[in-house]
């Protein structure tokens, strides 16, 4: 999942567990900028934000170079937070109530789960309960790490389908939030700290850095035996650790080559010390996103790949709700720029993101039975492969 | 959202109302919505054993087994199956088969560390100390955080080694990271029960019992309606002769949680307090829900069972015959865990 129970820490607190984190230039209005920031995997319907956490959007000024020979996208030292915190609920059973702190310092507050979008110095406010935007065939992918080969079929099984998740939905305009001269490229993670003496519990950037790409120890010739997602949650995405840094390097030159050898060709050769041709841009790990470029779907990656191609990026880059992540993740890291598409035959969520705020779909009122199809989700693959 | 300070060391965690909302939402999500993979299942059965201890809810512990078996028949060579139902296991106290799954995760690679973590509380129920100790210690020793010290203060406190468990106990508060109240609620109530153990030793005092109460109010106002701790106040209660305190904290208990314990404590306490009308109510409520554990989980309830009928239950006969069984169910799976050791070790 993308980042969904990514880590032993985030399974004690599912409020703490973000499951996934978006940008995208706003589909209604020219200039702002959208911030989706998911957490709770599969949430029952009375699901709530924790009162001892904070749940921080950070975003940073990023360029993307390829200067020294690797590319990279690289952080600037200006920094704007956006931090959301929640009040416990009422004894009187009124709905829980948020706070939302911009980069400038006001403090707006909003009620969760108001479907009238909270509104004030240029910022839309949405949180509460959504349909998960996530989907992927989550056995399938499993199988994958276990047989050491392809076994998506041509119509996968969407592990997530019909599951529900809290969303924090801000959108805002970039000119009068961040000032005139912000952009155009701007590096995103979303966080969850503890509230008080503030301790980083889960960070996200791109999706399944840490589930696809840190959780597998088998290949990695360093530390096998490190569960390594919760340090790496840890982290200041945009500042690593000198402390874990070359954990993490040895760890994705392990399993991005093993996802190389994945289609039998080596698209992605490693240099002689090792280095995967991905990781350094793969360890800056944030959303990169043109606020310059208007919304457009499937542009996931895209100034990333461009990076790579060493050509100028065409889209808006981001994460917007839509996009297949899996697919594209898999595409570029098995079969290299230029490969076949991969797909793992889950297409689409269980309904797709409208264009309109809050842009996530409203939560699932009628889940189906799913003790029939546990089975059908953990069987081993019948067909191989895609 | 709840602060405690104990060496100048603030802990917010969520808010207990909070937690156990999103512990339902969590195991609803669980069951209801989705198509959870064996990850999911066995995490939704360590949510329903979280859940079944909070609440005291022994329908949550066959729940989890239940769900445990069904997906070690679904998925035999799953490392995380067979460690969820080892861990379902061990909670109804089936001891030498957990300890089985425990070496079956082993065999396909699950990870050692873990495995020990849950060999260890196995050994310390059943008594063998020694062999859990080092287990515990080797694993404090090697990442010294909040789990690893904290099961070392707990079967410290267990052995009667008070001073260092409560050294152990601070330094694990002190690594806490997260913010679900549930595992500082979980160490608070542990630490509450060496306190109340140490006020049954011949030579106890007040303080014992005022320390032990510390302890599980802690846990209450971290987790409120945190069963267990909420059963201890009431013992300490008690134990201080304020038996209509006592009745106040075990009534709702008895009502609300299918754990014949409650129901037990309740009539000793109403018998001690000359309201017997309402103690015989309770006494055959216990007895005829400890006949029905008995006959589904002797393991996990035959003590417990024989402990009732040799004091309020009123049935020495019937506890006798209890206790036998325990006794030789606890040497069975003591020999098997030392053999077991011992292959090991060979």
């Amino acid at each position: 999942m993308a980042d969904h129970f990514s880590g032993p820490r985030a399974l004690a607190d599912p409020a703490s567990d973000i499951t996934d984190v978006f940008t995208f230039p706003s589909p209604e209005r020219a200039g702002h900028l959208v911030l989706v920031l998911n957490v709770f995997p599969i949430a029952g319907p009375t699901a709530l934000f924790s009162d001892a956490l904070s749940y921080r959007f950070r975003l940073r000024p990023v360029t993307a170079t390829t200067a020294g020979g690797t590319p990279v996208v690289v952080a600037g030292a200006d920094e704007w937070t956006f931090d959301v915190g929640f009040a416990p609920p009422t004894p009187d059973g009124a709905a829980q109530t948020g706070t939302c702190t911009t980069p400038g310092g006001a403090a707006i507050p909003f009620r969760v789960g108001d479907e009238q979008p909270t509104q004030a110095a240029g910022l839309r406010i949405f949180a509460g309960q959504r349909l998960d935007p996530f989907f992927l065939d989550l056995a399938a992918e499993s199988a994958n790490h276990t047989l050491e080969r392809l076994t998506f079929r041509t119509h996968g099984v969407n592990t997530g389908e019909g599951a529900n998740c809290l969303s924090i939905v801000i959108e805002f305009d970039i000119a009068t939030v961040l000032g005139p001269d912000t952009g155009p490229l701007l590096g995103v993670v979303g966080e969850t700290l503890t509230s008080g003496h503030p301790v980083r519990l889960e960070r996200m950037g791109r999706p399944e850095i840490k589930n696809f790409l840190l959780q597998d120890k088998k290949f990695d010739p360093v530390n096998r035996d490190l569960e390594i997602r919760d340090i790496y949650n840890a982290e200041d995405a945009f500042n690593l650790s000198p402390s874990y840094v070359e954990a993490y390097r040895a760890r994705l030159n392990a399993n991005l080559a093993f996802f190389d050898r994945l289609d039998g060709t080596i698209d992605w050769p490693s240099d002689e010390h090792g280095n995967h041709p991905l990781t350094e841009l793969l360890l800056a790990d944030y959303l990169v996103v043109d606020t310059s470029k208007p919304f457009t779907d499937d542009s996931f990656l895209e100034i990333e790949r461009a990076v790579l191609a060493g050509r100028p990026h065409t889209t808006c880059g981001g994460r917007p709700l839509n996009d297949d992540i899996v697919d594209i993740l898999y595409t570029l890291l098995v079969g290299g720029l230029d490969g076949p598409p991969i797909s793992d035959g889950v297409d689409q969520a269980t309904q797709p993101a409208t264009r309109s705020f809050p842009y996530l779909v409203a939560p699932n009122p009628d889940p189906p039975d799913v003790m029939s199809v546990l089975s059908a989700a953990s069987a081993p693959p019948a067909e191989t492969p895609s | 959202m709840i602060r405690l300070t104990e060496n100048n060391c603030e802990l917010p965690t969520t808010s207990g109302a909070i937690a156990m909302v999103n512990l339902q939402a969590q195991i609803h999500g669980l069951t209801a919505p989705a198509r959870p993979a064996v990850a999911q299942r066995a995490l939704l059965a360590d949510l329903l054993i979280q859940r079944g201890h909070v609440l005291g809810r022994i329908a949550d512990y066959e729940r989890a087994a239940e769900l445990a078996e069904q997906t070690v028949r679904d998925a035999p060579d799953d490392a995380g199956a067979l460690l969820a139902q080892a861990r379902t296991r061990a909670t109804l106290h089936r001891f030498a088969e957990a300890l089985a799954d425990l070496d079956a995760a082993g065999r396909i690679g699950f990870d050692r560390a873990t495995l020990d973590a849950e060999r260890a509380s196995i050994l310390q129920a059943i008594g063998c100390y020694d062999q859990a100790l080092a287990l515990t210690r080797t694993a404090a020793d090697r990442q010294p955080d909040f789990a690893t010290v904290g099961a070392l203060a707990a079967l410290q406190a267990e052995r009667g080694k008070v001073a260092e468990a409560e050294v152990l106990f601070s330094q694990a508060r002190s690594r806490y990271r997260g913010v679900s109240p549930f595992p500082l609620a979980a160490l608070d109530f542990r630490r509450g029960l060496m306190w109340l153990n140490e006020a049954d030793v011949p030579w106890h005092d007040e303080g014992n019992l005022t320390a032990a109460r510390t302890w599980f109010d802690a846990a209450v106002r971290r987790v409120p309606g945190y069963a267990p701790a909420l059963g201890h106040l009431a013992e300490v209660d008690a134990a201080l002769g304020a038996h209509q305190a006592a009745i106040d904290r075990l009534r709702p208990l008895a009502l609300s949680s299918d754990d014949p314990e409650y129901a037990g404590n309740l009539a000793g306490v109403l018998a001690c307090a000359g309201q017997t009308e309402e103690a015989e109510h309770w006494r055959i409520t216990a007895a005829a829900r400890y006949e029905q554990l008995v006959q589904r989980h002797p393991q996990a309830f035959a003590d417990h069972g024989a402990h009732f009928w040799l004091t309020v239950g009123g049935d020495p006969q019937r506890g006798r015959q209890l206790a036998d069984s325990h006794l030789q169910d606890r040497r069975a799976t003591r020999a098997y865990a030392l053999s077991h050791d011992l292959t090991r070790a060979d």
